[in-house]
């Protein structure tokens, strides 16, 4: 009989600290936002009126896609101020992603609660500013009370929409983009435990060894699936937040 | 799942708090499990849908996706909701 | 039984035991060997935040929104929209380079057409020149030969008539003289002329 022992989960998503009050998850935040303000001080230096290249390339491919993709989808054209909050949380929440990925790191630092929970704090608190500075206390007409529903029907309308505006909203936000890595992250490490534990296992077994190929085949398999993920977390995360904002914006639809 | 429990737990004569452990991993599988289900049907019908009408008007493909995203997302949160729950209990 | 124990070494990774025991009577249940191993729950529960982890976060992203927000976006887009505006007038530039080549291209067909037009009603006009000159020519060429047939018929109507005298004359002293002979006697000159004559018309013509 053959057992493998997961370790427990504290010991797999927590880290020692580098010192006191600041771990990995500090570590790759603050790295995140300073290769992003990097990428865009040296995109902005470059000079504009030549085609770009190289930083300048990927800095404003990621405006467009934010503008194109997202913005003009969610929002429309009014919503282009918003251009620059969704590009920051996108290429943020990319970048912590990432790190799931690159060796050494190894882990996601959304994979932890705290970054999608402020995020999608930050995000409540937006999108619910929108709604009433644009709508004043119609917002919460809008928002609760929706159009063209009978009038008893409001008794149990009234309190699903507060639930799902006011408070599914953000917790669902922060869940998905934790979860997603959480469980991306598991899946490595559990493949890269078996991987491990076979190619190191002290057996009479002589065909266990050459089946270790199985799971690290499924290892590079999961991490290229992993930078789809982070990808599409991010961009699931952005485009959620365009939505919101648009909906608390123009209401009618 | 408790007669499962209790039936362990004679075969290997656990004690309580290794009862209650047992019981909590037994859940939390069930509960990964049950979690998936609904989702997985889900997504296979958003992403259906979308591919059909992806075959059926191409030149739409670029808005479908992304609603198709959108949808994934939305049927997803269950299904993350159920490992989160997994986690909590199992782990 | 072969148990593999997975040990963590913080921030170094992790470290797979494995015991490889043959199974005999003094193992003990599975079950207890896995609870000695797992330390009891260390930390916070695994979806909860961690205060610091949320403060550093928090103060990454803050700081990264601000100067996106404030300097760096900004500076992007300006520069992006300069390159797009020049470029937009660079191709209304050339857009305005084209219509005017194409209208001077049209221009130009135009004078071509007309030049070309000119060449062609002149060409014309001398050949028209020219076929009057021939008809011309030609007509006075068939004058001129009309006038010199003319003459050299009358020529040779003279001739013939003159020639046809003179044998009217030899056949006359012919005739007359056979006759003489024959009858002895000089004939009328005047029947004898008119005899020859009318045997020379009709054998001429006949």
């Amino acid at each position: 009989m053959f057992a493998l022992e997961f370790p427990p989960i504290n010991e797999v998503i927590r880290w020692k600290d580098v010192f006191s009050s600041f771990n990995k998850v500090g570590i790759i935040a603050c790295l995140a936002a300073l290769i992003g303000v990097t990428v865009f001080l040296i995109a902005g230096r470059k000079d504009p009126m030549v085609a770009p290249k190289g930083v300048r390339n990927v800095a404003e491919t990621g405006v467009e896609f934010i503008e194109n993709q997202i913005v003009m989808q969610t929002i429309g054209e009014d919503g282009l101020g918003w251009t620059p909050f969704l590009l920051t949380l996108f290429v943020f929440i990319y970048l912590c992603n990432l790190p799931g990925i690159i060796p050494i790191l190894q882990f996601p630092a959304t994979a932890r609660m705290a970054l999608p929970l402020f995020m999608s704090v930050i995000v409540w608190l937006i999108y619910n500013g929108v709604g009433f500075k644009h709508h004043g206390l119609g917002y919460l007409k809008s928002s609760l009370f929706p159009p063209g529903v009978p009038k008893a029907m409001y008794l149990l309308v009234t309190p699903i929409e507060f639930i799902s505006t006011f408070i599914v909203r953000p917790f669902s936000l922060a869940i998905r983009l934790f979860a997603n890595m959480l469980a991306g992250h598991m899946l490595l490490v559990t493949f890269a435990l078996l991987s491990n534990a076979m190619l190191f296992a002290e057996t009479k077994q002589y065909m266990l060894k050459p089946m270790t190929i199985l799971p690290v085949f499924m290892l590079v398999f999961l991490t290229t699936f992993e930078v789809l993920v982070g990808f599409l977390q991010a961009f699931i995360f952005t485009i959620l937040t365009g939505v919101y904002i648009g909906q608390a914006k123009h209401p009618a639809h | 799942m408790e007669a499962l429990s209790r039936v362990l737990a004679q075969a290997t004569e656990l004690t309580a708090s290794d009862l209650k452990k047992n019981n909590a991993a037994i859940g939390a599988g069930f509960a990964y499990g049950l979690a998936a289900i609904g989702p997985g049907v889900g997504i296979g019908y958003v992403v259906g849908k979308a591919i059909e009408s992806m075959a059926r008007q191409p030149e739409s493909a670029g808005m479908v996706r992304t609603t198709m995203f959108l949808g994934i997302a939305f049927t997803e949160a269950l299904a993350l909701i159920g490992f989160v729950v997994f986690i909590l209990l199992g782990l | 039984m072969h148990t593999a124990t997975v040990a963590h070494l913080g921030a170094g990774g992790f470290r797979v035991v494995f015991s490889a025991e043959e199974s005999t009577a003094t193992v003990p249940a599975p079950g207890n060997t896995a609870e000695a191993a797992v330390p009891e729950k260390s930390g916070p529960s695994p979806i909860a935040p961690e205060k610091y982890e949320l403060i550093w976060a928090l103060g990454a992203f803050v700081v990264f929104a601000l100067l996106m927000r404030l300097f760096l976006f900004p500076r992007l887009k300006k520069g992006m929209n300069a390159r797009y505006g020049k470029i937009r007038s660079d191709h209304e530039t050339a857009e305005s380079t084209r219509a005017a080549a194409e209208s001077e291209v049209a221009e130009y067909q135009s004078a071509l057409a007309s030049v070309k037009a000119e060449a062609a009603g002149r060409i014309d006009v001398a050949r028209q020149t020219l076929e009057t000159e021939r008809t011309a020519r030609i007509a006075e060429a068939n004058a001129r030969i009309a006038v010199r047939k003319a003459a050299a018929v009358a020529e040779t109507d003279a001739a013939m008539a003159a020639a046809r005298q003179s044998i009217e004359a030899a056949v006359g002293s012919v005739a007359e003289r056979a006759t003489e002979l024959t009858l002895g006697k000089r004939p009328d000159p005047a029947t004898v002329q008119r005899a020859v004559a009318e045997a020379m018309r009709s054998g001429v013509n006949s």
